[in-house]
């Protein structure tokens, strides 16, 4: 088994960081775009062209909402992107066997 | 290995080693756990040390009186003080930690209504009590009964387990507390809730490490 085997869309730093963040939320629990910007310490350009990534494999899932004359952008993991993200630490656990870290 | 900014901007900031991404996926899923957590291990142990102290001192101030009179007025300002400063600890806790987030997580202003309508019960019916003579007026776990089944009715609508099961606990320390007498009823109502605070705390601090 090599590194094929791992999702590459998630195995990249920032985005499997995006990803780790919003899978620790309750699911079907939304995140607003300022606050995962916030934990993930991203410029709102770079945070955004990598949630595109991911909403174009239908990982996550944004909505836009007004609010008088602002407007939110909220985020969450779909039941997909849970599920490749599942599947993705369990290809990590299979290339490095017993050798692995507390969440996985 | 630093990515570029362009390579960052472009979304390709090369690769991970396995060992790498474990490494990463461990400390990303730690820190968001830690930063959304509305209930941290550390603020529930705190509260649990000072419900003891506050409920502890005043079940030391009535043991001895015969017949049960209720706390003195030194004790008063002791409960307001731990009252106050454990809402406001909570609250600020809860804000900074939800911010953000919208879904369960999050207390809805139902929710909210709820819970003031359980106090505005607890208030009622002690003074119903009260004014039929019955003793259960006095015993001070009797008022954390309906709020507690409030709060496990909040948790079981919105299926959140643990404060399904906190609240169910809150309400049974009440309940137990009705069989202590009027100054007993203090002991174990800071026992209790202590109990119950250090069950949550361990419970969170369980499912941070899962």
């Amino acid at each position: 088994m090599n590194d094929d085997t791992l999702d590459p869309l998630i195995h990249v730093p920032t985005r499997l960081k995006i990803v780790a963040t919003l899978a620790a939320l309750p699911e079907g629990d939304t995140l607003s775009f300022t606050r995962l910007q916030d934990m993930i310490g991203l410029t709102p350009g770079n945070l955004i062209i990598h949630l595109r990534k991911l909403e174009d494999a239908d990982y996550i899932n944004s909505e836009k909402t007004r609010n008088g004359t602002v407007s939110i952008t909220t985020v969450a993991l779909t039941s997909q992107g849970r599920a490749a993200l599942g599947a993705y630490t369990r290809a990590l656990r299979d290339l490095l066997g017993g050798d692995l870290l507390g969440a996985l | 290995m630093n990515p570029t900014p362009d390579a960052i901007a472009s979304g390709n900031e090369g690769t991970m080693s396995p060992q790498q991404a474990a490494a990463l996926l461990d400390q990303a899923t730690h820190e968001a756990r830690r930063k959304i957590e509305p209930s941290p291990a550390w603020l529930l142990t705190t509260r649990a040390v000072a419900v003891l102290a506050a409920l502890g001192a005043i079940w030391l101030s009535v043991r001895g009186q015969h017949p049960y009179q209720g706390p003195t007025a030194a004790d008063i300002p002791v409960l307001i003080a731990f009252i106050v400063v454990n809402f406001a600890a909570t609250v600020a806790v809860r804000m900074r930690a939800t911010a953000g987030i919208r879904g369960r997580t999050q207390l809805h202003p139902a929710d909210i209504v709820v819970l003031v309508l359980s106090w505005v019960a607890v208030v009622v019916i002690v003074a119903a009590l009260a004014a039929a003579h019955t003793n259960l007026a006095f015993y001070p776990t009797s008022v954390l009964i309906v709020p507690g089944l409030a709060w496990a009715a909040i948790g079981a609508g919105r299926k959140v387990w643990r404060r399904f099961g906190v609240g169910l606990a809150v309400a049974v320390v009440g309940v137990a507390g009705l069989f202590a007498g009027p100054a007993g009823s203090w002991a174990v109502g800071g026992v209790g809730l202590c109990a119950v605070l250090l069950g949550a705390a361990a419970a969170v601090a369980w499912s941070h490490r899962s």
